[in-house]
Protein backbone atom coordinates (compact mmCIF):
# COMPACT_ATOMS: atom_id res chain seq x y z
CA UNK A 1 0.00 0.00 0.00
CA UNK A 2 1.88 2.93 -1.10
CA UNK A 3 0.89 6.33 -3.38
CA UNK A 4 3.65 7.73 -5.62
CA UNK A 5 3.41 10.50 -8.65
CA UNK A 6 6.42 11.06 -10.81
CA UNK A 7 6.64 14.40 -12.36
CA UNK A 8 8.58 16.48 -14.75
CA UNK A 9 8.51 20.37 -14.81
CA UNK A 10 8.32 21.62 -19.00
CA UNK A 11 10.14 25.12 -18.04
CA UNK A 12 12.98 23.64 -16.70
CA UNK A 13 13.16 19.83 -16.98
CA UNK A 14 13.94 18.77 -13.51
CA UNK A 15 12.06 15.30 -12.60
CA UNK A 16 11.23 14.30 -9.78
CA UNK A 17 9.29 11.65 -7.41
CA UNK A 18 6.53 12.32 -3.92
CA UNK A 19 5.76 9.02 -2.23
CA UNK A 20 3.91 8.11 0.76
CA UNK A 21 2.92 4.67 2.13
CA UNK A 22 2.44 2.78 5.28
CA UNK A 23 5.77 1.24 5.44
CA UNK A 24 8.31 2.77 7.09
CA UNK A 25 11.65 4.56 5.62
CA UNK A 26 10.20 4.40 2.24
CA UNK A 27 12.43 7.57 1.25
CA UNK A 28 15.21 4.80 1.59
CA UNK A 29 13.72 2.65 -1.15
CA UNK A 30 14.10 5.62 -3.63
CA UNK A 31 17.05 5.21 -5.21
CA UNK A 32 15.58 5.93 -8.84
CA UNK A 33 15.31 8.91 -9.38
CA UNK A 34 18.47 10.34 -11.41
CA UNK A 35 19.43 13.56 -13.33
CA UNK A 36 19.59 13.91 -16.36
CA UNK A 37 18.29 9.48 -17.22
CA UNK A 38 15.33 9.83 -15.47
CA UNK A 39 12.90 8.53 -12.49
CA UNK A 40 12.19 4.66 -11.96
CA UNK A 41 10.08 3.91 -8.86
CA UNK A 42 9.53 -0.02 -7.66
CA UNK A 43 6.88 -0.68 -5.08
CA UNK A 44 3.52 -3.07 -4.09
CA UNK A 45 5.96 -5.88 -3.44
CA UNK A 46 9.17 -4.31 -4.44
CA UNK A 47 12.18 -6.02 -6.23
CA UNK A 48 14.76 -4.38 -4.99
CA UNK A 49 17.15 -4.49 -8.01
CA UNK A 50 14.84 -3.20 -10.42
CA UNK A 51 15.34 0.62 -9.81
CA UNK A 52 18.79 0.75 -10.11
CA UNK A 53 18.68 -1.52 -13.47
CA UNK A 54 16.13 0.29 -14.69
CA UNK A 55 18.37 3.65 -14.40
CA UNK A 56 20.81 1.80 -15.84
CA UNK A 57 18.46 0.66 -19.01
CA UNK A 58 17.92 4.36 -19.77
CA UNK A 59 20.93 5.96 -19.22
CA UNK A 60 21.73 3.52 -22.19
CA UNK A 61 19.27 4.81 -24.24
CA UNK A 62 16.37 2.25 -23.99
CA UNK A 63 12.89 3.75 -23.63
CA UNK A 64 10.98 3.41 -21.09
CA UNK A 65 8.40 1.20 -22.32
CA UNK A 66 11.52 -1.23 -23.40
CA UNK A 67 12.50 -0.98 -20.01
CA UNK A 68 9.47 -2.40 -18.50
CA UNK A 69 9.65 -5.12 -21.16
CA UNK A 70 13.14 -5.81 -19.75
CA UNK A 71 11.68 -5.90 -15.98
CA UNK A 72 8.80 -8.31 -17.23
CA UNK A 73 11.16 -10.91 -18.74
CA UNK A 74 14.08 -10.31 -15.88
CA UNK A 75 11.59 -10.89 -12.97
CA UNK A 76 10.24 -14.41 -12.22
CA UNK A 77 7.37 -11.78 -9.94
CA UNK A 78 7.17 -9.37 -11.76
CA UNK A 79 3.03 -9.58 -12.02
CA UNK A 80 3.58 -8.64 -7.82
CA UNK A 81 5.32 -5.50 -8.64
CA UNK A 82 4.07 -1.99 -9.23
CA UNK A 83 5.90 0.33 -11.93
CA UNK A 84 6.32 3.63 -12.68
CA UNK A 85 8.79 4.97 -15.05
CA UNK A 86 9.64 8.23 -16.68
CA UNK A 87 12.78 9.38 -18.71
CA UNK A 88 14.38 12.56 -19.21
CA UNK A 89 11.78 13.70 -21.85
CA UNK A 90 9.01 12.88 -19.93
CA UNK A 91 8.23 9.58 -22.18
CA UNK A 92 5.75 7.20 -19.00
CA UNK A 93 5.11 3.46 -18.96
CA UNK A 94 3.75 2.08 -16.13
CA UNK A 95 2.92 -0.86 -14.62
CA UNK A 96 0.36 -2.33 -12.02
CA UNK A 97 0.76 -6.29 -11.55
CA UNK A 98 -2.22 -8.10 -10.78
CA UNK A 99 -0.87 -10.07 -8.01
CA UNK A 100 -0.62 -6.03 -6.19
CA UNK A 101 -2.74 -6.06 -3.21
CA UNK A 102 -6.29 -3.94 -2.66
CA UNK A 103 -7.49 -1.44 -5.07
CA UNK A 104 -4.39 -0.71 -7.35
CA UNK A 105 -3.68 1.18 -10.49
CA UNK A 106 -1.80 3.59 -12.36
CA UNK A 107 -3.04 6.65 -14.28
CA UNK A 108 -1.17 9.30 -16.73
CA UNK A 109 -1.56 13.06 -16.46
CA UNK A 110 0.43 16.12 -17.84
CA UNK A 111 3.67 15.68 -17.49
CA UNK A 112 2.94 13.00 -14.65
CA UNK A 113 2.24 9.01 -14.15
CA UNK A 114 0.41 8.44 -10.40
CA UNK A 115 -0.11 4.65 -9.43
CA UNK A 116 -0.60 3.16 -6.42
CA UNK A 117 -2.06 -0.08 -4.24
CA UNK A 118 -3.70 -0.82 -1.40
CA UNK A 119 -5.68 2.07 -1.93
CA UNK A 120 -9.23 3.27 -1.21
CA UNK A 121 -10.00 3.52 -4.95
CA UNK A 122 -8.88 5.27 -8.05
CA UNK A 123 -9.84 8.62 -6.80
CA UNK A 124 -6.77 8.45 -4.91
CA UNK A 125 -4.94 8.89 -8.56
CA UNK A 126 -7.17 11.74 -9.04
CA UNK A 127 -6.88 13.69 -6.30
CA UNK A 128 -2.53 13.22 -6.85
CA UNK A 129 -3.03 14.31 -10.30
CA UNK A 130 -5.21 16.76 -9.46
CA UNK A 131 -3.37 18.31 -7.05
CA UNK A 132 0.04 18.22 -9.43
CA UNK A 133 -1.87 20.14 -11.93
CA UNK A 134 -3.28 22.89 -9.89
CA UNK A 135 -0.30 24.98 -10.06
CA UNK A 136 1.60 24.17 -13.05
CA UNK A 137 4.20 27.46 -12.47
CA UNK A 138 5.28 25.78 -8.87
CA UNK A 139 8.87 24.74 -8.22
CA UNK A 140 8.85 20.50 -8.92
CA UNK A 141 9.06 20.01 -4.82
CA UNK A 142 5.87 21.82 -4.21
CA UNK A 143 3.64 20.38 -7.40
CA UNK A 144 4.78 16.91 -6.08
CA UNK A 145 3.84 18.04 -2.52
CA UNK A 146 0.33 18.83 -3.15
CA UNK A 147 0.07 15.81 -5.71
CA UNK A 148 0.51 13.64 -2.28
CA UNK A 149 -1.28 15.44 0.05
CA UNK A 150 -4.14 15.36 -3.38
CA UNK A 151 -4.03 11.46 -2.90
CA UNK A 152 -4.47 11.75 1.05
CA UNK A 153 -7.66 14.28 1.23
CA UNK A 154 -9.08 11.32 -1.44
CA UNK A 155 -9.08 8.96 1.41
CA UNK A 156 -5.43 7.74 0.65
CA UNK A 157 -4.77 3.27 1.84
CA UNK A 158 -7.02 1.37 3.35
CA UNK A 159 -10.46 0.32 2.83
CA UNK A 160 -13.38 2.35 2.90
CA UNK A 161 -13.92 0.84 6.15
CA UNK A 162 -10.14 0.61 7.49
CA UNK A 163 -8.22 3.47 6.67
CA UNK A 164 -4.60 3.03 7.10
CA UNK A 165 -2.38 6.04 8.07
CA UNK A 166 0.84 7.03 5.80
CA UNK A 167 3.65 5.97 8.28
CA UNK A 168 6.81 7.51 5.64
CA UNK A 169 6.92 10.02 3.03
CA UNK A 170 9.43 11.18 0.56
CA UNK A 171 9.79 13.78 -2.21
CA UNK A 172 12.89 14.02 -3.98
CA UNK A 173 13.72 16.31 -7.01
CA UNK A 174 16.78 16.30 -9.18
CA UNK A 175 17.88 19.22 -11.70
CA UNK A 176 21.00 18.73 -14.07
CA UNK A 177 23.45 17.95 -11.10
CA UNK A 178 23.96 14.73 -10.21
CA UNK A 179 23.04 14.72 -6.83
CA UNK A 180 19.08 15.68 -5.94
CA UNK A 181 18.07 19.40 -5.53
CA UNK A 182 15.56 18.71 -3.15
CA UNK A 183 15.10 15.23 -0.97
CA UNK A 184 13.36 15.45 2.15
CA UNK A 185 12.15 12.84 4.06
CA UNK A 186 9.94 11.32 7.05
CA UNK A 187 10.83 7.95 7.73
CA UNK A 188 8.38 7.18 11.28
CA UNK A 189 5.67 9.38 11.95
CA UNK A 190 1.86 8.95 12.60
CA UNK A 191 0.63 11.54 9.99
CA UNK A 192 3.90 11.64 7.61
CA UNK A 193 2.53 13.59 4.94
CA UNK A 194 1.61 16.30 7.16
CA UNK A 195 5.14 16.21 8.77
CA UNK A 196 6.70 16.35 5.26
CA UNK A 197 5.18 19.66 4.07
CA UNK A 198 6.26 20.69 7.58
CA UNK A 199 10.07 19.68 7.00
CA UNK A 200 9.63 20.94 3.07
CA UNK A 201 8.64 24.45 4.22
CA UNK A 202 11.61 24.35 6.62
CA UNK A 203 14.22 23.27 3.76
CA UNK A 204 12.84 25.85 1.36
CA UNK A 205 13.76 28.32 4.19
CA UNK A 206 17.43 26.99 4.22
CA UNK A 207 18.05 25.86 0.32
CA UNK A 208 19.89 29.28 -0.64
CA UNK A 209 21.38 29.57 2.31
CA UNK A 210 23.26 25.92 1.90
CA UNK A 211 24.00 26.34 -1.65
CA UNK A 212 25.47 29.42 -0.95
CA UNK A 213 27.04 28.24 1.89
CA UNK A 214 28.90 25.80 -0.10
CA UNK A 215 29.59 27.45 -3.27
CA UNK A 216 31.36 30.59 -1.92
CA UNK A 217 32.10 29.59 2.06
CA UNK A 218 34.44 32.83 2.60
CA UNK A 219 31.24 35.16 2.69
CA UNK A 220 28.66 32.21 4.92
CA UNK A 221 27.55 33.48 8.23
CA UNK A 222 27.79 30.70 10.70
CA UNK A 223 24.57 28.73 10.83
CA UNK A 224 23.13 29.56 14.35
CA UNK A 225 23.50 33.21 13.36
CA UNK A 226 21.56 32.66 10.25
CA UNK A 227 18.89 30.68 12.61
CA UNK A 228 18.29 33.64 14.73
CA UNK A 229 17.96 35.62 11.77
CA UNK A 230 14.85 33.58 10.50
CA UNK A 231 13.73 33.48 13.99
CA UNK A 232 13.88 37.26 13.77
CA UNK A 233 11.95 37.07 10.52
CA UNK A 234 9.34 34.96 11.79
CA UNK A 235 8.26 37.00 15.20
CA UNK A 236 8.11 39.89 12.84
CA UNK A 237 5.48 38.49 10.74
CA UNK A 238 3.57 37.07 13.74
CA UNK B 1 29.03 21.77 12.49
CA UNK B 2 28.23 18.29 12.58
CA UNK B 3 29.86 14.91 13.67
CA UNK B 4 30.29 11.78 11.71
CA UNK B 5 31.06 8.33 11.72
CA UNK B 6 32.11 6.73 8.42
CA UNK B 7 33.20 3.17 8.42
CA UNK B 8 34.01 0.14 6.93
CA UNK B 9 33.00 -3.25 8.86
CA UNK B 10 35.74 -5.48 8.79
CA UNK B 11 33.62 -8.63 9.29
CA UNK B 12 30.51 -8.02 6.38
CA UNK B 13 32.82 -5.69 4.17
CA UNK B 14 30.11 -3.40 4.39
CA UNK B 15 30.07 0.59 4.08
CA UNK B 16 28.03 2.74 6.27
CA UNK B 17 27.31 6.13 8.01
CA UNK B 18 26.20 7.51 11.13
CA UNK B 19 25.74 11.62 11.17
CA UNK B 20 24.27 13.95 13.20
CA UNK B 21 24.46 17.89 12.83
CA UNK B 22 22.73 21.21 13.37
CA UNK B 23 21.86 21.59 9.85
CA UNK B 24 18.67 20.32 8.41
CA UNK B 25 18.11 17.05 6.09
CA UNK B 26 21.52 16.12 6.17
CA UNK B 27 20.73 12.86 4.93
CA UNK B 28 20.27 14.60 1.21
CA UNK B 29 24.63 14.59 1.71
CA UNK B 30 24.95 10.98 2.08
CA UNK B 31 24.96 10.22 -1.27
CA UNK B 32 28.97 8.74 -1.03
CA UNK B 33 28.21 5.40 -0.28
CA UNK B 34 28.43 2.46 -2.36
CA UNK B 35 28.89 -1.42 -2.40
CA UNK B 36 32.17 -3.36 -2.99
CA UNK B 37 33.38 0.29 -4.08
CA UNK B 38 33.83 2.55 -0.90
CA UNK B 39 32.13 5.48 1.39
CA UNK B 40 33.18 9.36 1.40
CA UNK B 41 31.73 11.96 3.15
CA UNK B 42 32.22 15.82 2.72
CA UNK B 43 30.60 17.99 5.17
CA UNK B 44 31.15 21.61 7.32
CA UNK B 45 30.89 23.68 3.85
CA UNK B 46 29.53 21.03 1.81
CA UNK B 47 30.97 20.64 -1.53
CA UNK B 48 28.52 18.21 -3.16
CA UNK B 49 29.68 17.12 -6.38
CA UNK B 50 32.66 15.78 -4.01
CA UNK B 51 30.97 12.69 -2.55
CA UNK B 52 29.75 11.82 -6.40
CA UNK B 53 32.91 12.28 -7.94
CA UNK B 54 34.75 10.60 -5.04
CA UNK B 55 32.88 7.11 -5.60
CA UNK B 56 33.75 7.42 -9.23
CA UNK B 57 37.41 7.64 -8.58
CA UNK B 58 37.38 4.57 -5.85
CA UNK B 59 35.54 2.75 -8.71
CA UNK B 60 37.95 3.50 -10.96
CA UNK B 61 40.38 1.64 -8.12
CA UNK B 62 42.03 4.67 -6.91
CA UNK B 63 43.45 4.37 -3.33
CA UNK B 64 41.67 6.86 -0.41
CA UNK B 65 44.10 9.22 -0.17
CA UNK B 66 44.38 9.35 -4.00
CA UNK B 67 41.11 10.08 -4.28
CA UNK B 68 41.24 12.11 -1.31
CA UNK B 69 44.67 14.84 -3.12
CA UNK B 70 42.24 14.92 -6.22
CA UNK B 71 39.08 16.29 -4.89
CA UNK B 72 41.44 18.82 -3.23
CA UNK B 73 43.14 19.46 -6.28
CA UNK B 74 39.76 19.74 -7.95
CA UNK B 75 38.40 22.48 -5.87
CA UNK B 76 39.65 26.08 -4.93
CA UNK B 77 37.93 26.02 -1.83
CA UNK B 78 38.90 22.86 -0.36
CA UNK B 79 40.53 24.43 2.95
CA UNK B 80 36.59 24.72 3.89
CA UNK B 81 35.74 21.10 3.29
CA UNK B 82 35.58 18.41 5.63
CA UNK B 83 36.22 14.86 3.85
CA UNK B 84 36.55 11.21 4.91
CA UNK B 85 36.86 8.43 2.37
CA UNK B 86 37.52 4.87 2.48
CA UNK B 87 38.08 2.43 -0.12
CA UNK B 88 37.01 -1.12 -0.23
CA UNK B 89 40.42 -2.39 1.40
CA UNK B 90 39.63 -0.34 4.22
CA UNK B 91 42.12 2.65 4.10
CA UNK B 92 41.13 5.37 5.22
CA UNK B 93 42.12 8.90 3.62
CA UNK B 94 40.85 12.53 5.97
CA UNK B 95 41.13 16.10 5.70
CA UNK B 96 39.81 18.74 8.20
CA UNK B 97 40.22 21.80 6.55
CA UNK B 98 42.09 24.94 7.65
CA UNK B 99 38.93 26.78 7.19
CA UNK B 100 36.50 24.87 9.15
CA UNK B 101 34.68 26.43 11.93
CA UNK B 102 34.99 26.19 15.34
CA UNK B 103 36.85 23.13 16.69
CA UNK B 104 37.17 20.45 13.88
CA UNK B 105 38.90 17.47 13.27
CA UNK B 106 39.33 13.72 12.77
CA UNK B 107 40.15 10.90 14.34
CA UNK B 108 41.18 7.67 11.79
CA UNK B 109 40.98 4.20 13.25
CA UNK B 110 41.08 0.90 11.79
CA UNK B 111 38.71 0.66 8.98
CA UNK B 112 36.65 4.06 10.08
CA UNK B 113 37.17 7.67 10.26
CA UNK B 114 35.22 9.68 13.34
CA UNK B 115 35.19 13.59 12.36
CA UNK B 116 33.38 16.88 13.06
CA UNK B 117 33.54 20.36 12.86
CA UNK B 118 31.76 23.26 15.31
CA UNK B 119 32.03 21.08 17.86
CA UNK B 120 32.56 21.08 22.04
CA UNK B 121 35.87 19.84 21.57
CA UNK B 122 37.77 17.10 20.48
CA UNK B 123 36.13 14.91 23.17
CA UNK B 124 33.42 14.54 20.95
CA UNK B 125 35.28 12.66 17.83
CA UNK B 126 37.37 10.48 20.74
CA UNK B 127 34.24 9.51 22.49
CA UNK B 128 32.53 8.42 18.74
CA UNK B 129 35.29 6.23 18.14
CA UNK B 130 35.70 4.87 21.29
CA UNK B 131 32.04 3.70 21.26
CA UNK B 132 32.80 2.29 17.68
CA UNK B 133 35.80 0.68 18.40
CA UNK B 134 34.32 -0.59 22.16
CA UNK B 135 30.61 -2.11 19.80
CA UNK B 136 32.71 -4.31 17.73
CA UNK B 137 30.19 -7.56 18.69
CA UNK B 138 27.45 -5.36 17.69
CA UNK B 139 25.44 -5.71 14.42
CA UNK B 140 27.38 -2.85 12.09
CA UNK B 141 24.48 -0.55 11.93
CA UNK B 142 24.18 -0.65 15.64
CA UNK B 143 27.64 0.66 15.82
CA UNK B 144 27.53 3.72 13.65
CA UNK B 145 24.49 4.57 16.05
CA UNK B 146 26.26 4.13 19.36
CA UNK B 147 28.70 6.12 17.86
CA UNK B 148 26.51 9.15 17.22
CA UNK B 149 25.13 8.64 20.11
CA UNK B 150 28.25 8.54 22.15
CA UNK B 151 29.43 11.82 20.49
CA UNK B 152 26.38 13.78 21.52
CA UNK B 153 26.54 12.37 25.04
CA UNK B 154 30.28 13.51 24.89
CA UNK B 155 28.69 17.54 24.23
CA UNK B 156 28.42 17.00 20.27
CA UNK B 157 28.02 21.07 18.78
CA UNK B 158 28.97 24.49 19.81
CA UNK B 159 28.26 27.37 18.20
CA UNK B 160 28.54 31.09 18.94
CA UNK B 161 26.09 30.74 21.51
CA UNK B 162 27.24 27.33 22.93
CA UNK B 163 25.63 23.73 22.91
CA UNK B 164 23.62 23.52 19.04
CA UNK B 165 21.37 20.62 19.24
CA UNK B 166 21.10 18.03 16.80
CA UNK B 167 18.37 18.46 13.96
CA UNK B 168 19.05 15.69 11.71
CA UNK B 169 20.49 12.84 10.88
CA UNK B 170 21.00 9.72 9.32
CA UNK B 171 21.90 5.97 9.20
CA UNK B 172 23.15 4.71 6.58
CA UNK B 173 25.00 1.08 5.76
CA UNK B 174 25.31 -0.75 2.14
CA UNK B 175 26.49 -3.77 1.59
CA UNK B 176 26.36 -6.31 -1.93
CA UNK B 177 23.65 -3.87 -3.41
CA UNK B 178 23.41 -1.14 -5.93
CA UNK B 179 20.85 0.21 -3.43
CA UNK B 180 21.05 0.40 0.54
CA UNK B 181 20.50 -1.61 3.25
CA UNK B 182 19.53 0.91 5.29
CA UNK B 183 18.84 4.33 4.57
CA UNK B 184 16.75 6.23 7.53
CA UNK B 185 16.55 9.92 8.45
CA UNK B 186 15.73 12.52 10.96
CA UNK B 187 15.07 14.94 8.68
CA UNK B 188 14.04 17.73 11.31
CA UNK B 189 13.56 17.25 14.79
CA UNK B 190 14.66 18.73 18.41
CA UNK B 191 16.82 16.08 19.44
CA UNK B 192 17.33 14.01 16.04
CA UNK B 193 19.61 11.36 17.99
CA UNK B 194 16.85 9.92 19.57
CA UNK B 195 14.47 9.86 16.93
CA UNK B 196 16.93 8.03 14.86
CA UNK B 197 17.71 5.96 17.62
CA UNK B 198 13.34 5.47 17.64
CA UNK B 199 13.05 5.16 14.36
CA UNK B 200 15.80 2.76 13.65
CA UNK B 201 14.69 0.09 16.68
CA UNK B 202 11.06 0.26 14.77
CA UNK B 203 12.54 0.22 11.47
CA UNK B 204 14.68 -3.12 12.20
CA UNK B 205 11.43 -4.91 13.33
CA UNK B 206 10.00 -4.78 10.02
CA UNK B 207 13.36 -5.07 7.95
CA UNK B 208 13.35 -9.23 7.42
CA UNK B 209 9.34 -8.90 6.69
CA UNK B 210 9.99 -5.77 3.55
CA UNK B 211 12.95 -8.25 2.76
CA UNK B 212 10.80 -11.40 1.97
CA UNK B 213 8.26 -9.09 1.35
CA UNK B 214 9.67 -8.33 -1.97
CA UNK B 215 11.63 -12.06 -2.94
CA UNK B 216 8.62 -14.29 -2.48
CA UNK B 217 5.51 -11.50 -2.52
CA UNK B 218 2.93 -14.89 -2.82
CA UNK B 219 3.64 -15.82 0.68
CA UNK B 220 3.61 -12.23 2.21
CA UNK B 221 0.97 -11.37 4.64
CA UNK B 222 -0.59 -8.31 4.93
CA UNK B 223 1.84 -5.66 6.54
CA UNK B 224 -1.28 -4.48 9.13
CA UNK B 225 -1.60 -7.85 9.98
CA UNK B 226 2.52 -8.14 10.29
CA UNK B 227 1.72 -4.94 12.57
CA UNK B 228 -1.14 -6.01 14.18
CA UNK B 229 1.19 -9.23 15.43
CA UNK B 230 4.26 -6.93 16.22
CA UNK B 231 1.86 -5.39 18.56
CA UNK B 232 0.45 -7.85 19.89
CA UNK B 233 4.28 -9.28 20.19
CA UNK B 234 5.23 -6.12 22.27
CA UNK B 235 2.23 -6.04 24.52
CA UNK B 236 2.70 -9.75 25.56
CA UNK B 237 6.47 -8.30 26.20
CA UNK B 238 5.22 -5.70 28.26
CA UNK B 239 2.90 -7.80 30.37
CA UNK B 240 6.25 -9.53 31.29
Amino acid sequence: MTFSLIGRCTRTGRLGLGITTFSLAVGGRCEGVVANIGVCKTQAFPNRTNDPLGIKLLAQGHLPKRVMEMFAANDTEHSYRQIGIMDRDGRIAAHTGPGCRGWAGHKEGTDCVAFGNGLVGPQVLDGMIAGFLENPGDALEYRLMRAIEGGRDAGGQGTPDAHRPERSAAIKVVDRRDYPDVDVRVDVHPTAVAELRRVLEEFKLYEEFYRGRDTDPAKAIPQDVFVKELDARRRARA
Amino acid sequence: MTFTLLARCPKTGQVGIGIATYSICVGLYCNGLRGNVGATMSQAFVNQGNNTLGLRLLAQGYTSQRVLDDLKANDPNHEYRQIAVIDRNGRVAASSGAKNRGWAGHHVGDGYVAMGNVLAGEKTVTAMAKAYEASAALAFERRLLAAIEAGRDAGGQSGVDGHLPERSAALMVYGDYDHAEIDLRVDLHDTAIEELRRAFEEYDQYRGYYKERGKNPKDAIPQYQFVAELDKKQQQEAAQ
